[in-house]
């Protein structure tokens, strides 16, 4: 794990303590495809309204704890200010708004609604002849929602190229609809399959730049909750606890024990 | 109605850069002529009107002012939650235009009816809610309000009436009728040519409105002495007037049920007393007891 992901996963954790909030697991299954979007993309953390930026949405709109810890870290806002997360006042709530929080292109929450905003921002990029890029990140349970195919299908039919879907296969939905071999389904439906292992930064990097050719999807495969034992054995219990005094060292010892 | 919209869209194409329309696979042969012209700004898109909503908002959101057209239930109350927060929540507003309005698809059956999007759409956070009952109607509000920045709903009939109200400015209602009467009808869209024929030679104020939101409350509080009547062949007029406090408000139109007639608009408006026959009647009914 690099240094810096495991400085995000111990902001994760720590704000989820002191909050009461979080999803953990969902939020520590995206911190590399966080990290490679904004290695990737172009932006301004001093001016996050640039006109030159490239633009990311947030689909899965409950990892906005692990998106707001890299854009701090990133330089768009204190850390010191996401402790205040989910708390009445803050601008840090557990879905994020784009009014409250720079760095945020659209407010998003409901599943299936952040990916047909990035097709309409790429199509809005296309029509106007810039560069401009756009990528989104979904989940795999988001993925049951029809609206993420019928934007894919418009993707491909409008050929856009300028968008990049991060596809976090974290296999939330073993015990529900789970979807076997994503990348074949999305390939079948026109798209630039790339699978990379979801927690290799530099992997993930390099499977967003370049060309694409086509709507790309970049299937991240990841565990969720990874960076813990206990998150990645029981992610269902986690996915919406936050850890008490009593389990927030624990879960800090296994995250440093964490050598993969 | 859609004719109007297609030369409204049109006219605006031409000098406002920013302007796109996406259908539904609804009206295409419609805007031919605007595909040809502004091919780059032109979109038959799919039938996936939830996604037209939401790639509309993310043209919106980089300064485009779309035009999403489809017919009135799949694209409003399909794609409620799309327009809710792709638009109104995150502010990218856009223009949503329907056709189909109430039984304008009669002979298709109630999947096909609309009649509570008005009302649904209303309570959407900063939404505006259109109801043109003319093609003046139409071209004058579309023109007032499609680049404004905020989520609006117009909503096409291809049964409009045929009366001329002056000045048509967004968010205005007018007086059609003043009697000094007891009574007020109050309605809203093209019902309003079976309202008038229905109430011309009564002792009753009539008062329209295009615009349920924001409502124009001031010409509603003209009114506030008298009993009033609401008419309205969808929901959402009489429920924006309730808002205005203590007054005294009855309502003729549309019961709690599906109306799963065929038939014409006309059958369909007789069967829940919405022809002027009927409307006639109710307001008679009103003068005896008021």
């Amino acid at each position: 794990m690099n240094p810096e992901a495991r400085a995000i996963r111990r902001a994760i954790l720590d704000i989820a303590h002191v909050s009461g909030h979080g999803h953990i697991p969902t939020c520590f299954s995206v911190v590399e495809s966080l990290q490679a979007v904004y290695d990737t993309l172009r932006h301004d953390p001093a001016n996050p309204d640039w006109d030159g930026r490239d633009l990311f949405v947030l689909s899965k709109g409950h990892a906005a704890l692990g998106l707001y810890c890299v854009l701090a870290l990133r330089g768009y806002f204190p850390i010191a200010d996401v402790h205040a997360f989910g708390a009445a006042g803050s601008r840090f709530g557990c879905h994020a708004d784009r009014f409250k929080v720079p760095g945020v292109e659209a407010s998003t929450g409901s599943l299936g609604h952040g990916i047909g905003l990035a097709v309409g921002m790429a199509l809005a990029a296309r029509i106007d002849g810039g560069d401009r890029r756009v990528v989104t990140l979904i989940g795999d349970g988001e993925a049951n929602e029809g609206t993420v195919w019928e934007a894919i299908m418009v993707a491909v039919d409008q050929r856009l190229d300028n968008l990049t879907v991060i596809y976090d296969h974290n296999k939330s939905q073993t015990r529900c609809l789970a979807i076997p071999n994503p990348g074949e389904r999305f390939a079948a439906f026109g798209c630039a399959v790339r699978v990379v292992d979801g927690h290799d930064r530099d992997a993930l990097a390099a499977a967003l730049g370049g060309d694409g050719g086509a709507p790309r999807v970049v299937i991240a495969d990841t565990r969720k909750g990874w960076g813990c034992r206990t998150l990645v054995d029981d992610m269902f219990a986690w996915h919406r606890r936050s850890p008490n005094a009593r389990e927030l060292p624990i879960l800090m010892e296994e995250l440093d024990a964490w050598t993969v | 109605m859609r004719g109007q919209f297609r030369e409204t869209a049109t006219a605006l194409a031409e000098t406002d850069p920013r302007v796109v329309v996406i259908l539904g696979d609804i009206s295409v042969y419609q805007f031919r002529d605007f595909q040809a012209r502004f091919p780059k700004r032109f979109y038959n898109m799919g039938i996936c009107e939830a996604t037209l909503i939401g790639v509309a908002a993310g043209l919106a959101s980089q300064g485009w002012f779309p035009f999403v057209h489809s017919i009135a239930p799949f694209v409003t109350e399909r794609g409620l939650e799309q327009i809710k927060l792709d638009m109104a929540y995150n502010g990218f507003g856009g223009n949503v235009v329907s056709c189909g309005a109430t039984f304008d698809y009669a002979w298709d059956g109630a999947t096909h009816h609309a009649y509570g999007e008005l009302e649904a759409l209303r309570l959407v956070p900063g939404m505006e809610v259109l109801q043109p009952g003319s093609r003046r109607e139409v071209d004058a509000l579309i023109r007032q309000c499609y680049g404004n920045g905020r989520p609006t709903y117009v909503r096409l009939s291809d049964y409009p009436h045929d009366e001329d109200l002056g000045e048509i400015v967004a968010g205005r209602g007018r007086v059609v009728i003043d009697k000094s009467a007891r009574l007020t009808v109050m309605t809203a869209g093209p019902i309003l040519g079976n309202v008038r024929r229905a109430v011309a030679d009564l002792p009753v104020n009539l008062v329209y409105f295009h615009t349920l939101k924001p409502l124009d409350r001031d010409l509603v509080e003209r009114f506030r002495d008298t009993d009033i009547l609401v008419v309205h062949d969808a929901r959402g007029l009489r429920e924006a007037i309730g808002e205005v406090p203590n007054l005294r408000v009855d309502f003729h139109g549309l019961g709690d049920r599906f109306y799963s007639g065929y038939g014409t608009v006309d059958d369909l408006r007789r069967e829940c007393g919405l022809d002027p026959a009927g409307i006639r009647e109710a307001v008679a009914r009103r003068l005896k007891g008021s």
